[in-house]
């Protein structure tokens, strides 16, 4: 597989003038960066220590764990249970995304201390992460089929791709650029830009370790370069495989949370 | 004669020569910097300084509580745009208003540029609150909460239009804020990077607005633009009044004396002393603040008083002479003494002001009191050096014709004065007393005074930031902003560690007691704590371990959490409590605060019901609300309310009034209801933001004043019982400048006109200026007694020449001033008036009431003199 994409990269260098074949290598990076970001293995665990720093250095910790489980292999559909470790007083909150291509993601959120499930409307998916500088996108993952894509440079290791949002009202960015590792697959780097043409948002992967044969990114940041704020999710316990039932990341779990998928 | 006048008599063209290069020294010496400022950067160029802050010194706690504050709850100086639609039903709610409003807030986004260091300077764009950058949180449908952006589009229809102003209405935060409370007007707030660069975002506002279609006006204030205005006018202000000023006491004194060629003396006297004082000024790298903008009006007429009494002199008693060199020796003998003491006395008035509290004050009054100095200077020698220069076929004719005839005088002026001496002395008795009524009627009006002051007043009535003022206080809940920050007053830290501790003590887990251990090496930060922990779990040697930490980790949370105590529901309620209490007052248009958010969520997370517009009962039900409040496009608002910690808040306060006297009360209603009232948990509170600000350089203006001008009203007695060698003199001289000040203030008092700024500076500048004739006067009135048998007889000589002096200086002076009143700025226009009508009073007051306090204590004044 991997020397087949090698195979095909070259060849794509050496077919540069004729630019068809470019097009189709660009997709399929993206392809493979999608999956790779959040598809790996049939389903998973990560307990995720989120670390919000802002301009002042002031520090704000929370501390979640997070289900994953895909539906069917085409990459596409998924589901996230989100649940709340800490801070204490937000303990037993869980966030449940069911992700789906096409159409708007369906969210819920469940407020343990008002006793409250509550759909979120998710008209616009761009918005804070409980507060951090990711926002519901950048944890679920952005759908490729949103944005154009085009190869701009190749790296001894990177691909750089530069993806423009087909709608840009929809989106606060007028195009971003990715930095994708050549035999991983792993965005290393992502960098969005305003409607001014202006880098304002930075997202890296500062650590990778193969984790059950899968490289799985253990530590990312957000930095808004605007308010000078930045996010760290550092990933531990990561599981692949698990066998986490679907009927899981359902209503019915977000009272009772399903305390032995949650614990490793 | 003066020895320096000898020199010049001497000397007059080296003496002119040395003045013209001092005067090309100082011009040079500004003009090379301020306009080569690369290849002169050795002397600092001409630096314009319109902060109103600034009347504090950058070191004065509050300051430092106020930039350390705004920093911490990333708080900035803003730009309001308030747009108005008069024709409208709906007022700017409707398609081709907000499109315009769209257009304005998405272009205000990308106003920024780097500076010449590469620092990001303009519009801080995520800050911006405009309906296109704010966040709507609602219903969406059955058990559906929705964040979306207020206005991502302008809206196509009528009715999406004004239901654009139905979302914000409905968000405590943006209603009467953003949109006002008739739903007809709009305001954005556009916060810059400093406030330096408010007039170059505001004119690129201004660009932009010209280039929309349809009736919205737009008004554009907040403090920055007030104060970037403020400067421009300040040198309009420069610009006309001083070159005014000189044309006014030019013809004035033309007028009087007939002579131009003489007259060029005094002007030459003026000119001189204004570019050496604003030289030196700038050259010590002073700014041009609003105070020192006056330096040239003030030095001016003072630098022509001493000059016109030389004049007026000169011009009596030339006929007499009939030669210049002697005419000189004779003025310049009988004017030394009198021409030093007014000098001195006049730079000690201002000097004064040295001991205020107030920088601008301070570099006002010492540069004022070189400025005199300097004038004393190039009269004694400038004008002597002219006269000797002068063509002596020119001065033929010249003088008082029929000098001789003292008993019939020819010019009304004159007349006056004659008419003026003998009433003096029969009416000693009503003169006296009309003054003791006047002077009762004074320390009424006294006890009346109101200190206030409000910088956007100084604006006169009808300027385009008063009317932007008017009609956006009118709508919305006020332009003007104070914060309160409450934090508790003990200590957070410690009472964590110890709670810390106790829990740990009670923990009998391994774990506990390994970080129980720890806890002196690891102090209280939770972080730090927290990270520990972290590492505790990444060695953990199993599962069992690595909950057990995790454990741990819960309860210092639990623990942490009892101190981030703005997250109580009942100091939340509290809070909230203080903010209805403020609203009651009357004196508050509004408050935004944590309460607010907290309320308005917990609302919308419960169907949008209006009972349940409250305060959750619980801590956890709290962060689980706010949790959901960050969620949204601007999650770090929150921020501008308290810390990520909670051990602090700050309450944001609107007044429709800048007025120091309004936030005065509004501290005090606080302070009230805090003492009556004590939280659940002891508080501390401190005020900051610039409308505070103003209160507190008030006082210490107020205070400072009053201070300066006891200290310079016992400084110039001591200085006349030296100069008359007697108490009683001393103390005579002092009298109607005494009364002067008491009347002018207590007419103040009466009319109910704010003691302000100017108005404080009054009392310093007028004494030292009033005084000077009561020295001329009873210097003169001395000199004459002694050629006379008694006062009665005096009184005919000393209201011949002296007393004409005195009339002609009052109102070469008086009038010299009047030019501040064609300022476009309030508080020049203040001083000017008032400095008119003190001078004028003070000259009236001298010439009547010294003479009839002659008339009664004649005993005691001349009773050790030799009647010759």
């Amino acid at each position: 597989m991997m020397k087949k994409l090698l195979l095909s990269a070259a060849l794509s260098i050496t077919m540069m003038s004729t630019s068809p074949a470019w097009a189709l290598d660009v997709s399929e990076i993206v392809a493979k960066a999608n999956h790779v970001s959040y598809y790996q293995g049939e389903d998973g665990r990560a307990r995720v220590k989120m670390e919000i720093t802002d301009k002042q250095g002031r520090k704000r910790t929370r501390d979640l764990t997070i289900l994953r489980k895909d539906i069917g292999n085409d990459d596409k559909e998924q589901k996230f249970y989100v649940y709340f470790n800490r801070p204490a007083d937000v303990s037993k909150t869980v966030f449940l995304v069911w992700k789906h291509v096409g159409k708007d993601d369906d969210r819920w959120m469940y407020l343990p201390a008002l006793d409250l499930v509550k759909r979120i409307a998710a008209s616009d998916e761009r918005t804070s992460f409980v507060g951090s500088d990711f926002f519901y996108e950048d944890i679920s993952g952005r759908n490729p089929v949103e944005d154009k894509h085009e190869l701009v440079k190749e790296t001894d290791n990177y691909y750089i791709v530069k993806s423009t949002p087909k709608d840009p009202d929809l989106v606060e960015f007028s195009y971003y650029k990715s930095y994708i590792h050549k035999t991983t697959f792993i965005p290393v780097k992502m960098e969005y830009f305003d409607k001014s043409g202006k880098l304002y948002r930075e997202g890296a992967a500062e650590a990778v370790e193969t984790i059950d044969g899968h490289p799985t990114v253990i530590k990312g940041t957000m930095k808004d370069l605007k308010t000078g704020s930045q996010t760290t999710l550092t990933y531990s316990n990561v599981q692949y495989d698990i066998k986490v039932p679907e009927d899981i990341f359902t209503e019915r779990y977000l009272r009772q949370p399903p305390m032995e998928y949650i614990k490793r | 004669m003066l020895a320096l006048s000898e020199i010049a008599v001497k000397r007059p063209k080296k003496i002119m020569w040395l003045a013209a290069m001092l005067s090309i020294f100082f011009i040079l010496g500004v003009a090379a910097p301020s306009l080569f400022p690369k290849q002169v950067s050795i002397l600092p160029p001409l630096t314009v300084d319109t902060d109103p802050e600034n009347m504090l010194s950058a070191d004065e706690p509050v300051r430092i509580f106020h930039n350390e504050r705004k920093k911490e709850y990333s708080l900035y100086d803003m730009i309001v745009v308030g747009v108005i639609n008069k024709k409208d039903p709906n007022g700017v709610f409707n398609p081709q208003s907000l499109k315009n409003i769209y257009d304005l807030g998405e272009y205000a986004r990308k106003i920024t540029w780097e500076d010449k260091d590469g620092q990001q300077e303009g519009v801080i764009s995520t800050e911006i609150i405009s309906p296109s950058n704010v966040d709507n949180i609602e219903q969406a449908g059955l058990g559906t909460v929705r964040f979306e952006w207020l206005m991502k589009e302008p809206p196509k229809t009528k009715e999406d239009a004004l239901g654009i102003y139905k979302k914000a209405a409905n968000l405590p935060f943006l209603n009467n804020t953003l949109v006002s409370g008739d739903g007809k007007a709009i305001a954005l707030y556009i916060p810059i990077t400093s406030k330096n660069i408010s007039y170059t975002v505001a004119n690129k506002l201004r660009e932009k607005i010209a280039t929309f279609k349809g009736n919205d006006e737009y008004h554009i204030t907040g403090l920055p633009v007030a104060q970037d205005t403020f400067g421009v006018e300040m040198f309009i202000q420069m610009a006309i009044s001083a070159p005014l000023a000189m044309l006014l006491i030019f013809l004035l004194m033309w007028y009087f004396f007939k002579s131009i060629k003489l007259i060029i003396a005094p002007m030459i006297v003026a000119m001189v002393s204004v570019i050496v004082t604003m030289g030196a000024l700038i050259m010590t790298g002073n700014t041009v603040h609003i105070m020192s903008s006056m330096i040239p009006v003030f030095i001016m007429p003072i630098a022509v008083l001493d000059a016109v009494h030389i004049l007026s002199d000169f011009f009596d008693m030339y006929p007499r002479f009939k030669d210049r060199r002697k005419t000189l020796d004779h003025v310049m003998k009988e004017l030394s003494k009198p021409m030093l003491f007014t000098s001195l006395t006049t730079a000690a008035g201002f000097g004064s002001l040295a001991s205020t509290p107030i920088p601008p004050v301070q570099i006002f009054g010492l540069f004022i009191a070189f400025g005199v100095a300097m004038a004393w200077l190039f009269t004694v020698t400038l004008v002597p050096a002219y006269i000797m220069l002068m063509n002596e076929k020119s001065l033929e004719g010249f003088g008082m014709t029929r000098h001789e005839d003292e008993t019939r005088p020819s010019s009304p002026l004159a007349r006056l004065l004659h008419a003026t001496g003998p009433f003096t002395y029969t009416h000693a008795r009503s003169i006296l007393l009309v003054m003791m009524i006047l002077f009762g009627i004074s320390i009424y009006g006294i006890s009346k005074i109101q200190i206030n002051d409000n910088p956007v007043k100084w604006f006169a009535q009808g300027h385009e930031i008063r009317i932007a003022d008017k009609e956006l206080n009118a709508r919305f809940a006020g332009t003007y902003m104070a914060y309160l920050e409450l934090s508790p007053k003990e200590n957070i830290n410690i009472q964590f560690q110890k709670a810390l501790r106790r829990a740990l003590e009670q923990n009998t887990t391994p774990q506990a007691q390994t970080l129980k251990e720890k806890l002196p090496e690891l102090g209280t930060d939770i972080n730090t704590l927290k990270d520990f922990i972290s590492t505790q779990q990444d060695k953990a040697k199993n599962d069992d371990d690595y909950y057990a930490w995790d454990d741990i980790a819960t309860l210092i949370d639990q623990i942490y959490g009892r101190f981030e105590i703005f997250k109580q529901p009942d100091m939340l309620r509290y809070i909230e409590k203080l903010q209805a209490y403020m609203l009651k007052t009357g004196l508050v248009g509004k408050s935004n605060a944590l309460p607010d958010m907290v309320k308005t969520v917990y609302r919308e997370l419960l169907l949008g019901k209006e009972d349940a517009f409250r305060i959750p009962d619980t801590q956890n039900a709290v962060a689980q609300t706010l949790m959901t409040y960050q969620n949204s496009h601007r999650p770090n608002d929150l921020w501008h309310f308290t810390t990520p910690s909670y051990d602090k808040t700050v309450l944001w306060i609107q007044l429709k009034s800048g007025d120091n006297k309004d936030m005065n009360k509004v501290v005090a209603a606080v302070d009230d209801f805090l003492k009556e009232n004590p939280a659940p948990i002891a508080l501390n509170h401190n005020w900051f933001g610039l409308t505070y600000i103003n209160t507190v350089w008030q006082d210490k203006m107020v205070s400072g004043m009053m201070e300066a001008f006891l200290g310079s009203f016992i400084i110039v007695l001591v200085m006349m019982i030296v100069l008359f060698r007697s108490l009683l003199w001393g103390v005579l001289s002092m009298v109607p400048l005494t009364i002067t000040i008491a009347f002018i203030y207590g007419i103040i008092g009466l009319i109910g006109k704010d003691y302000d700024m100017p108005v404080a500076v009054l009392s310093s500048l007028s004494l030292g200026l009033a005084v000077d004739y009561s020295i001329h006067f009873l210097a003169r009135s001395r000199e004459a007694a002694k050629k006379c048998a008694n006062w009665k007889e005096t009184i005919p000589v000393v209201f011949g020449e002296p007393a004409r002096a005195i009339a002609r200086n009052v109102i070469v002076i008086g009038i010299g001033f009047t030019p501040l009143l064609f300022a476009p700025l309030v508080p020049y226009k203040t001083v000017g008036f008032f400095i008119s009508a003190i001078l004028l009073f003070a000259g009236i007051a001298t010439l009547l009431i010294l003479p009839a306090m002659m008339t009664l204590f004649e005993k005691f004044l001349f009773k050790r003199k030799d009647i010759s």
